[in-house]
């Protein structure tokens, strides 16, 4: 079915990539483990993020808001309820895209920026419920220490499973948007006047993009309660989901990894530059002007551009 | 085939089209000819569905599709092209059209299927008879202003048009590709058995090539009849020297 | 929860006039989020930063001038020029140079400038609470409908309408107010009429934020100033503006009104719930007017 999508020589430096993911646990102290765990999980959340911005098009304001609802619905099954984890973990993607789809019904009647204005609203109306409904949420204080079974959630082993899933994420991701439904979801992107004048459906098809990309924020919530076993309402706040935005335009918005390659640089620097100082923000805002000016097209996407054959649509040129 | 009953729209105070009337036949070549304002891109926004009109009726092939959205009215056989190439910049020549094609075919909402197995067929097909193969591979974006042009009515083909409206497809091209252009669509009215309604420009173009042309004045149309008979028409002239009321 | 208590006129009327002086400095600051929107069309996200530093700049001000009636007042009309200047050196230097590319790189580019205006104001101010007073005129209460009413609420409530017909004669009257406004609908004419379109962008770019800044003086004396206060203020303004109608300034003050007031009557009724009354009133516009209540100018 999928015969001449994955050539092997292509794929051969991805596989090398995964397999020295998979040997470096015993390898490296239990710091950077911990580190590379984060950035799978916001790896997948900028990903999830870049299939309705750098494919779709939309400007997707808050994302964070669905990878909140997935986060806080695994976290609210496992302390509130006797209900098992696979149940939570299930439940936490499917309660995202439904919370997309509610929000998106109302969004995609709207364009460009009065789309991304009404999502951040209706988006802040969850936060605000977070984070005041203390009797249900715990409001600003979070939920922490969520019981999760130590088989899966001692460090090593949960690196293993947010490294699997990460990896079935982005194939899967890969296929959607090699598909017809990707490439017409780029259409839309380029041009939504002329595709609703060859026949296209806009609005469902950008719904449905909504819908499969809150999915998938909805994982990365689930597997963020898995590393961190805790939730806290700043992850449906609006200002994360801007630095979600970033990640996908620092990376490369318009190619396929380019988001994962944001999404590291990220958390490195917030890592790394907030060990040697408080004032990471400040650094963050200078690299970010220095890459709205010198870098527009992300630094994935710069080096496609520079080493890959054709970058108008590298999505198309690259292969996983 | 397609026919338009007095219809209008205005924006704000202005009436852009103002009672205008439209036939269509099945296999013919309809020209809409009038002087620039005179409503001609207006009149196709309305009958593709980019404006919805305030009174009158657009039926084709039997329906009222007036009120439909451009969708739907694109999957009951309407396809067009635009005034100004509009096509999908970052994507390749090919993909411009697969992406028609496979609305075409029903199958843009497929998920777990890549797109390259997809339509490639008809697409090649496409490319060929418009003569973009060579530039399959390159980003639309990049092509020179004729072949963009060019692509915009490949696009337009990729959805199996029973009526096909072009919008000045000339505009802005030299004398040469204007003569290439018309070629091809007359090659392809033939080929494909397609009906065309077009609006222009270029008089000499009109008459050699329509064999019913429309003439708008002023947001409402003054007559519709064969070229012999528009060159013959008084009010047509009055309208294109400015007599006219 | 305090429900089930009956609630007294008194309580009724103090609420909506805390609401309404709320609504406002609501006004103030997004009336300038609203004009820059308006005419550059970009929604400036470092607004918030500009107010911080408008507050915490009034507090340097009285404080260094001994904190009087005096140092009030200097504070309240030197800070809203600080924060002008801060967004001219930020506009000329960086921002205009901008003004050809995509529209998402602005957008970004004011993300940037809140993360660096942020963290600067943390630099300079540090991460603690301050507060200073207003000066004594305006402290304590009258009573108003039965209920006693802090008198720089009051205070608040006259300025706030003086600022709209402010604003309503500039952008109406004055010639380069005229010239912005037209800017904000057809740029190329403004710009082929021979005025230096740069120019008018960095003037309405440099007015909001002086109004950003005028809200921040305004609001310093009846709240703690600290790191934060940006991130709150900027999600406000940004509801606002978009309920009211993009680069609307009268949308601006209803929304603003809207804001204020459910906040208010949220205490009233249901306190635990009270920050998602705006909200849900926001949620309730937008999908009732998707684009707004008043005309948006584009």
């Amino acid at each position: 079915m999928f015969k001449g999508i994955f050539s092997i020589k292509k794929s051969l430096p991805y596989v090398g990539i995964f397999v020295t993911l998979l040997i470096l646990p015993p390898i490296i102290p239990r710091f950077y483990i911990y580190i590379l765990a984060v950035i799978f999980v916001t790896a997948l959340l900028a990903m999830s993020l870049n299939m309705v911005v750098g494919h779709g098009g939309l400007f997707q304001f808050h994302h964070g808001a669905f990878y909140g609802v997935g986060a806080y619905t695994v976290a609210l099954i496992l302390t509130k309820t006797s209900l098992p984890l696979w149940v939570g973990f299930i439940a936490g993607p499917f309660a995202a895209a439904l919370a997309g789809l509610l929000i998106g019904i109302f969004c995609v009647r709207l364009t460009r920026l009065y789309f991304g204005m009404l999502q951040i609203s209706l988006g802040s109306l969850l936060w605000a419920l977070v984070f005041r409904w203390y009797s249900l949420t715990g409001g600003d204080d979070g939920i922490h220490g969520i019981p999760m079974p130590p088989f899966i959630s001692s460090q090593n082993s949960a690196y293993y499973f947010i490294l699997i899933v990460l990896v079935i994420c982005l194939i899967v991701m890969y296929l959607i948007l090699k598909s017809p439904f990707g490439v017409t979801l780029r259409a839309i992107r380029d041009n939504p006047e002329r595709c609703e004048a060859i026949g296209i459906n806009v609005r469902r098809h950008q719904l449905i993009g909504i819908v499969i990309a809150t999915f998938f924020a909805g994982i990365s919530g689930v597997l963020f309660v898995l590393l961190e076993g805790s939730v806290f309402p700043d992850l449906l706040f609006w200002v994360y989901s801007l630095e979600i935005f970033i990640m996908c335009l620092l990376g490369g918005w318009f190619t396929f990894a380019g988001p994962i390659i944001g999404a590291a640089i990220m958390v490195s620097l917030r890592t790394f530059v907030g060990i040697y100082t408080d004032y990471w923000t400040l650094v963050l805002g200078i690299l970010l002007i220095l890459l709205i000016f010198f870098l527009p097209e992300g630094v994935w996407g710069y080096i496609v551009e520079k080493f890959g054959s054709r970058a108008g649509e590298a999505v198309e040129e690259e292969n996983k | 085939m397609l026919r338009v009953k007095e219809i209008h729209k205005s924006f704000d105070d202005f009436r852009a089209v103002n009672g205008a009337n439209l036939h269509v036949d099945k296999g013919t070549l309809v020209a809409v000819i009038g002087p620039n304002g005179a409503g001609k891109t207006t009149l196709f926004n309305l009958i593709t569905g980019q404006l919805k009109p305030d009174k009158g009726e657009i039926v084709f092939n039997g329906k009222d599709i007036s009120k439909f959205s451009p969708y739907r009215i694109c999957r009951k056989g309407i396809a067009r092209s635009f005034q100004i190439a509009n096509i999908f910049p970052r994507l390749t020549v090919f993909r411009n059209i697969q992406v028609s094609v496979l609305s075409q075919q029903g199958k843009s909402t497929r998920l777990f299927r890549p797109a390259r197995n997809l339509a490639v067929e008809e697409t090649e097909r496409i490319l060929e008879s418009v003569g973009l193969s060579d530039k399959a591979g390159n980003t639309a974006g990049s092509l020179a202003h004729g072949d963009q042009r060019t692509l915009e009515i490949a696009i337009a083909l990729g959805n199996k048009p029973e009526l096909l409206i072009l919008d000045e497809p000339t505009a802005g091209m030299s004398p040469e590709e204007t003569t290439a252009t018309m070629e091809l669509i007359k090659r392809l009215a033939e080929s494909r058995g397609l009906t065309i309604l077009f609006c222009e420009h270029d008089m000499k173009v009109v008459f050699s090539v329509a064999q019913s042309i429309m003439v708008m004045h002023q947001g409402h149309s003054i007559i519709q009849a064969k070229p012999d008979e528009v060159r013959k028409n008084q009010a047509v002239q009055d309208a294109y020297l400015g007599g006219a009321e | 929860m305090e429900t089930g208590q009956t609630i007294t006129f008194a309580a009724f009327a103090n609420q909506f006039l805390v609401g309404l002086s709320r609504a406002m400095i609501l006004f103030i600051v997004s009336s300038g989020m609203s004009f820059v929107l308006g005419v550059l069309r970009v929604p400036n996200v470092a607004h918030g930063s500009l107010y911080m530093i408008g507050a915490f700049s009034a507090f340097s001000i009285s404080t260094f001038l001994g904190g009087g009636t005096m140092g009030f007042w200097v504070a309240l009309i030197l800070s809203p020029f600080v924060v002008a200047l801060v967004s001219l050196i930020a506009e000329r230097a960086l921002f205009c140079h901008l003004y050809e590319r995509e529209h998402l790189m602005l957008l970004l580019f004011t993300f940037a400038l809140m993360l660096i205006l942020g963290d600067l104001v943390k630099l300079t101010w540090g991460a603690e609470y301050r507060s200073f007073m207003a000066p004594l005129t305006f402290r304590g209460s009258i009573p108003v409908l039965g209920s006693s009413f802090p008198k720089y609420n009051l205070f608040l409530l006259v300025v706030g309408p003086l600022v709209a017909i402010g604003l309503w004669l500039f952008t109406n009257k004055t010639k380069i107010g005229k010239i912005a406004r037209a800017a904000a609908v057809d740029r190329e004419m403004v710009g082929a009429m021979g005025i230096n379109v740069s120019w008018v962008f960095a003037f309405a770019f440099v007015l909001g934020c002086f109004l950003a800044g005028l809200g921040g003086a305004l609001v310093a004396p009846t709240i703690s100033i600290a790191i934060g206060m940006d991130h709150d203020i900027i999600m406000e303004a940004f509801l606002i503006v978009t309920i009211g109608g993009l680069g609307n300034m009268w949308g601006a003050m209803l929304g603003s009104l809207i804001f204020g007031l459910t906040l208010s009557f949220g205490v009233l009724f249901l306190p635990q719930f009270a920050i998602a009354f705006p909200y849900i009133a926001v949620g309730v516009i937008l999908i009732w007017r998707p684009t707004g209540m008043l005309k948006s100018v584009w």
